[in-house]
């Protein structure tokens, strides 16, 4: 998959206690985010999570080399998971697969 | 110093039950492709086209406007003006007649395809008044808003 970027991303929630982690809800939440950044039209991308972790609260998201920048800016640009205020760190980029024992941030 | 370039799109509007006037103003229509810009192309898209965004003219009557835009957010409003179907209360649609970089431009294409319409329609008008009420209403063009 030459046409495509990975992001390692990091969850930081000012309370941990309360929210539920899944992907289906991050996955839902950056989706939102595009939508309402960019709209309709700009904001359909395909987004895949390739990798989760609960316990680090990070992820490796997988999205087209076109909308890279539009998908930083949405993950960064986000301030609330379920309602508790949050906000996403992008540790890393690359155009090879991701993984968690990467980086050591 | 640094031009600021716009381009100016003249649409007409077509209802979908035809109607002798429209009955829209500048602002409805104004309201109405911002509000479709930001659904379409959301925040980003509305704060590319909101700065310099205009309805320069609209005629009820020839149901003829012409909006002005910059010129980086005019793929946006165009691209959007034919997924419109409601303006206003009015269930109408916009048909793209011309995108000028001017406005002189634009007015001149305007009075151009009035024109063409006079030629049609001029002869199915009976009396001489009618004729010259007729070509007073459709050339009517006052665009200094």
């Amino acid at each position: 998959m030459t046409d495509s970027q990975y992001l390692d991303v990091k969850l930081k929630l000012r309370d941990t206690e309360t929210v539920v982690l899944t992907p289906g809800y991050l996955s839902g939440g950056i989706l939102n985010s595009l939508e309402s950044l960019f709209g309709e039209i700009g904001g359909r991308t395909s987004l895949d999570i390739v990798k989760f972790s609960a316990a680090e609260r990070r992820l490796i998201l997988r999205v087209p080399q076109e909308f890279v920048e539009r998908a930083r800016i949405a993950v960064t640009l986000i301030g609330h998971y379920q309602e508790v205020p949050c906000h996403f760190q992008v540790l890393k980029t690359s155009k090879k697969q991701l993984d968690f024992d990467d980086v050591g941030l | 110093m640094v031009r600021i370039k716009n381009r100016y799109i003249a649409v007409q509007i077509v209802p979908y039950a035809p109607k002798k006037t429209l009955g829209l103003k500048d602002h409805i229509l104004a309201k109405c492709i911002l509000q479709n810009v930001e659904k379409h192309y959301g925040v980003y898209g509305l704060g590319v086209v909101e700065q310099g965004f205009r309805v320069k003219y609209c005629n009820e009557r020839t149901k003829i406007a012409v909006i002005r835009c910059v010129h980086r957010g005019q793929r946006f409003v165009s691209s959007m003006l034919p997924l419109i179907t409601l303006i206003g209360d009015v269930r109408a649609k916009f048909r793209t007649l011309y995108i000028g970089a001017t406005i002189i431009q634009c007015n001149k294409f305007i009075i151009k395809h009035q024109k063409q319409f006079l030629d049609r329609f001029m002869g199915q008008v009976e009396s001489a008044k009618e004729r010259q009420d007729l070509f007073k209403r459709v050339m009517e063009l006052d665009m200094d808003r």
